[in-house]
């Protein structure tokens, strides 16, 4: 009958313990989900007493005791009597495990979840594990790699496993779906700490077994990751989405150049053909029955294709040539963005340098870029997968809005610079990402700005396609255009 | 003893018995909020989170009411601790009685032990556990 009150600084000291001669004693049942005790303890104990022989009982620390009665949670500083509690009646025990992790990870989602999961220090080695979870993240470790597996989705260009797919898909879909959270991400100054650091952003996408993959059976692409320049300016545009625009439309421009070029245009139907039929097919899965009807849509040049899935080999090249490159172009983009840029140089100066070189190489001529698309004709499941992601529709939908891009993306030159169509493909790519919910094209800005370019080249800037960019760049305004164009003549 | 009409006291005293006595799996606690209360109306309920879930070592708070028709017409629930449940006023914690099958189809059979233990099954329903919940300890003022 020691008195233990001594040992337990909390306890009053003054209060009697279980001890006491003649207090009644009471018999208690002490109830867990699991188990259940009798326990002995004087009538008048306080609840602390009370817990003080549960957790002797119960091999628990007192603090992670909670007792609840008759639907009320008792206090440490309450008395058995207080609550009428009785000899022979049941009092509930909770014995709480550590803080829970799962709240952290439940006040998480959109923009905080990027916060929450961006751990430099961690990240590397965590963006290995597949299960991400949705916006609503069930427990910590999880929730730590869902804002990666969104992040390094980015470049992984929804190429994701099986496994990652929904957690990856739900996450797009709410991303695309709410554009503002995507500006947020963007906007997130961790988020871009993060994407400032190039290593990172390497290891995200390296490690994301689906790049994996492509990277063996294309060496491009891991030329395309080990060049932190290329990362550096590719992650740039990733947080610019501006910026990415202008990108964009300056490959547009320069892929309208190439239209122009005697030969070109057959090259570059050659290489759809070649692929568009293993192409097609995968994608029809996925798409059902027209899938590119979308993509068969205005051609600038005032042709118009027919809009079907016309893959009969083209009898007419200046006829339907929209419609083929477009079309394979929709799956190819998908596709083969992620491992060839198809644009031509980035610089507006000189499209048509870079165009004539190379020619009829081709982005599809180049061996890595066949086994891609063997891959992907083989596995319907990348196709669907990649295709499933949201914005993968939304820069497919793009793409059929504007055929400019879309031929681009095929360009057979520029493969001299493989990692320069890595780099065209990283920008197209992520400024799809970014701005595909908003940036639809639906007029080529060509013939937006067709005044104005008859204006500019009245006044003698002769260089057409660095017009158009410039008017692009400032929406159509003259003068700010010329200002451009003086001001960048260097480059 | 069904189809006997069970005084609406007698009915409350036994619960506050059972209540007191643990009759259930522990998952659950109810009793009166306040030991004088002759007329047996204010309840106080708790539902310890279901593992697994999102809700998982939390207890939550409730306030049950039965009213003078009690237990023909069902009780009035509502949340004292603030949870993210579907079915619940986010506002102010107030159960829907549409939501919860016990109450939405109330017998005079269900007892108090009875909607606790259904809104504790809601809480492991796919749709509800995974919903982030607000920081713990929170409750609700009005």
């Amino acid at each position: 009958m020691a008195e233990n009150s001594g040992t337990d600084p909390t306890v009053d000291s003054n209060v009697v313990e279980n001890a006491a001669s003649d207090r009644t004693m009471i018999v208690v049942t002490v109830k867990t989900p699991k188990d259940k005790e009798e326990i002995t303890i004087s009538e008048d104990s306080s609840v602390a007493q009370f817990k003080e022989e549960i957790s002797k009982r119960f091999n628990a620390k007192q603090d992670q005791l909670v007792l609840i009665f008759a639907g009320k949670i008792l206090k440490d500083g309450d008395t058995l009597n207080q609550h009428s509690i009785k000899d022979g009646l049941t009092v509930h025990l909770v014995i709480k495990t550590a803080p829970n992790d799962t709240i952290s990870s439940a006040s998480s989602s959109g923009t905080p979840q990027a916060n929450s999961s961006v751990n430099p220090s961690s990240a590397p080695n965590d963006s290995t594990t597949p299960d991400t979870g949705p916006t609503p993240a069930s427990t910590q470790p999880p929730n730590l790699l869902s804002g990666f597996g969104d992040l390094s989705n980015l470049s992984g260009m929804g190429m994701g496993s099986a496994n990652f797919m929904e957690m990856q898909q739900q996450m797009q879909r709410q991303l695309m779906s709410n554009p503002e959270m995507l500006s947020q991400i963007m906007d997130n100054p961790l988020v871009q700490n993060m994407m400032s650091n190039p290593d990172l952003m390497r290891q995200m996408i390296v490690t994301n077994p689906q790049m994996q993959q492509l990277m063996e059976r294309n060496p491009e692409i891991s030329h395309m990751l080990n060049n932190p320049e290329l990362m550096r300016q590719t992650m740039e545009l990733a947080r610019n989405p501006a910026m990415m625009q202008e990108m964009m439309r300056n490959q547009d421009r320069a892929l309208s150049n190439l239209e122009s070029i005697p030969g070109g245009y057959n090259a570059l139907r050659r290489m759809y053909t070649d692929i568009q039929e293993p192409m097609f097919s995968a994608a029809r899965e996925q798409f059902g029955n027209n899938p590119f009807s979308a993509l068969g849509g205005n051609l600038d040049s005032g042709v118009q294709p027919s809009r079907t899935e016309n893959r009969e080999p083209l009898p007419n090249p200046w006829g339907p040539p929209g419609t083929t490159p477009l079309e394979s172009r929709g799956t190819g983009a998908s596709t083969t963005t992620t491992t060839s840029a198809g644009g031509t140089a980035p610089s507006a100066s000189n499209p048509l340098g870079i165009n004539a070189s190379g020619l009829g190489n081709g982005v599809f001529g180049s061996p890595g870029m066949q086994s891609l698309m063997q891959q992907i004709s083989e596995n319907p499941q990348l196709m669907q997968n990649m295709l499933s992601a949201p914005y993968m529709r939304s820069m497919m939908q793009s793409l059929a809005q504007n055929p400019d891009l879309a031929s681009q993306g095929s360009n057979p030159t520029a493969t001299t610079n493989p990692s320069q169509q890595q780099q065209q493909l990283m920008q197209q790519m992520l400024q799809m990402f970014a701005g595909g919910g908003g940036g639809s094209l639906t007029v080529t800005p060509e013939v937006r700005f067709q005044q104005q370019l008859d204006q500019l080249s009245a006044m003698g800037f002769i260089n057409r396609e660095a017009n158009l960019q410039a008017l692009i760049a400032t929406g159509g305004d003259i003068n700010a255009a010329i200002e451009r164009l003086l001001g960048s003549q260097p480059s | 003893m069904a189809g006997v009409k069970v005084p609406r006291n007698f009915r409350l005293l036994e619960e506050l018995e059972e209540g007191q006595k643990g009759v259930g799996d522990g998952t659950v606690s109810w009793g009166l909020e306040d030991d004088e209360d002759m007329t047996l109306t204010r309840w106080r309920g708790m539902i310890i989170g279901p593992p697994r879930t999102i809700y998982e070592n939390r207890m939550y708070s409730l306030k049950v009411e039965c009213g003078p028709r009690y237990p023909e017409a069902p009780p009035f629930v509502r949340f004292v601790t603030k949870i993210n449940l579907n079915g619940v006023h986010n506002s102010n914690g107030v159960v829907d009685t549409r939501a919860v099958s016990a109450l939405a189809k109330w017998q005079n059979s269900y007892s108090i032990r009875v909607v606790l233990q259904e809104l504790r099954r809601l809480m492991m329903c796919k749709e509800n556990m995974k919903l982030p919940q607000p920081p713990e300890g929170q409750i609700y003022t009005n």
